[in-house]
């Protein structure tokens, strides 16, 4: 007789992985808001990632909107209520844990792996492509949601593929704008003191960005935790999300992002282009404002494509500033395999937990993100980048430099 | 195909937005930081060899105008955010700013 019984073990599982999954999505995410404000030194790398910490964490209680039904923007397995459809509520609502199990550790694995090259990718692409590869698996590509209906933007084709080529290009255009201004307005005035006002101007501008993140990002993961309450019958409201899941959320997101994102940080603010501090404040504004007018209008976007496009658009905004190509190709290509990569994992992990079945399946995934997770957390400290290195110049020994010689990454991802 | 359109349709509009806002706001930053410079004189701007510039008072006064102004768009757009995740939505009036229950 044991203590815990197996469906309690599988919901226990999922919610730890999916809050596992708000830590990654935290830490991946403090460069957003925060790299050019730490590599301008606006702020020191430490109050830099409290900032941010304490605003997405504020900004995670904000966000009262109902997200229960995160999932229906991609795949099927809920109803439009929020409800879990019937197909999905075999063995207790087993069926759908394990879906949601296997997609986030798919997302999880990928967003590590990503942060080990030190790319910034979006999480938000890794959880939705986590998830459908989980919902394949499990259901068929029928149980897929591959594009909306009519002129309304859903599914796979309308909520993340368009948005994700759009709005980049658009956070370009605005932030070269920006950029290509303040040097003309700001012509005559000493560099020196330049430099100083604008630092003001990027602090205020990164706390717009954090605070948004927070009202965003932590949302989606309760509404992935308060599907599984849902399917196991634990919660039965969708019309509320069960205030401990919040808490759990906002705490798991703030600590992620104050943990910092160290590789990812260095990479975007100093990998992409030597950034200047009036530079800084132009690409914060136009992310700040691209991120903000979507929201108003419904359009979704990822928030790592908006502040990496922006800093490259404050690049080309600047007469002879050099632009890293090579640095910007990566990141495009880790972009478009996102979705992809973590729908792959999440497939696998669906087949080797169904393999096992019920809560042996799904403590088997655990164990094997955790090894994964494990894994390139080792390879990491192989050079470690953190507070003391990670405005270090470009062309010192770094790691976004040597990453294309890591052989890990065909390993975890098989 | 119509998936296409409607994306579109709503990059024009977030573009349009987001140039009067995104580079709006530097911009408006930046007469701000020059007009501070330009009020103290001295080493804050690009003079020649020999020949300090002397302060303006005025330059200051401006200065501090335009940055009192961008710190009322940040806070709008920090209200912006807390009232969108309250289930408010922002509305202009006439140009005023209003925040209405969706």
């Amino acid at each position: 007789m044991s203590l815990v019984s197996p469906e309690f073990l599988l919901l226990a599982l999922v919610v730890v992985t999916a809050l596992a999954f708000d830590f990654t999505n935290g830490f991946h995410d403090t460069a957003n808001a925060m790299a050019t404000s730490i590599a301008t030194k606006a702020l020191t790398p430490k109050g830099a990632v409290t900032l941010c910490a304490i605003l997405n964490l504020v900004g995670a209680f904000l966000s009262v909107e109902v997200a229960i039904t995160v999932t229906n923007a991609v795949i099927r397995i809920q109803n439009p209520d929020g409800t879990p459809i019937p197909e999905v509520m075999g063995d207790g609502g087993g069926a759908l844990l394990l879906i949601l199990m296997a997609g986030l550790a798919g997302a999880i694995i990928w967003n590590i792996l990503t942060w080990l090259w030190g790319l910034p990718s979006s999480s938000s692409h890794a959880l939705f492509g986590g998830l459908i590869g989980a919902t394949i698996a499990g259901l068929g590509f029928g149980g897929v949601k591959w594009t909306g209906e009519g002129y309304h933007l859903d599914g796979v084709v309308g909520k993340v593929i368009l948005p994700g080529l759009v709005s980049p290009a658009i956070a370009i255009i605005v932030a070269m704008i920006g950029t290509k201004l303040v040097f003309k307005i700001t012509q005559g005035v000493n560099q020196r003191y330049q430099e100083t006002g604008f630092r003001w101007g990027q602090i205020g501008t990164a706390s717009l960005l954090s605070l948004s993140h927070g009202t965003n990002d932590a949302q989606k993961t309760m509404g992935v935790i308060t599907l599984g309450l849902l399917a196991t019958g634990t919660w039965t409201d969708t019309h509320q999300i069960p205030f401990w899941v919040k808490v759990a959320c906002a705490v798991a997101i703030a600590s992620g992002t104050y943990l910092g994102g160290w590789r990812i940080i260095r990479t975007m603010g100093k990998g992409l282009i030597e950034i200047s501090s009036p530079q800084g404040m132009a690409a914060e504004s136009s992310s700040a404002a691209v991120i903000l007018t979507s929201s108003q209008l419904g359009f979704p976007l990822s928030t790592t494509h908006v502040a990496t496009g922006s800093i490259l658009g404050s690049g080309l905004g600047r007469k002879g500033a050099e632009v890293r190509w090579g640095v910007a190709g990566r990141m495009g290509l880790a972009w478009l395999t996102t979705l992809p990569a973590a729908a792959l994992v999440g497939a696998v992990m669906w087949w080797i937990g169904n393999l096992f079945g019920g809560a042996t399946g799904a403590v088997v995934v655990f164990v094997l993100m955790v090894a994964g997770w494990l894994w390139m957390w080792l390879h990491s400290r192989r050079d470690p980048i953190g507070r003391h290195n990670v405005n270090d110049e470009w062309e010192a020994e770094g790691i976004a430099q040597t990453s294309d010689d890591v052989p890990v990454s065909q390993e975890v991802t098989q | 195909m119509n998936q296409i359109v409607a994306a579109l349709d709503a990059a024009w509009r977030i573009l349009l937005i987001g140039v009067v806002l995104g580079a709006g706001l530097p911009a408006l930053f930046s007469f701000g930081v020059r007009a501070m410079a330009w009020g103290t004189g001295g080493e804050a701007t690009n003079h020649d060899e020999g020949t300090l510039p002397p302060p303006h008072p005025v330059g200051r006064v401006i200065g501090i105008a335009v940055f009192a102004l961008v710190v009322l768009v940040v806070l709008l757009g920090l209200s912006y955010i807390v009232a969108h995740g309250l289930g408010y939505n922002l509305v202009f009036n006439g140009g005023l700013p209003a925040f209405v229950p969706r």
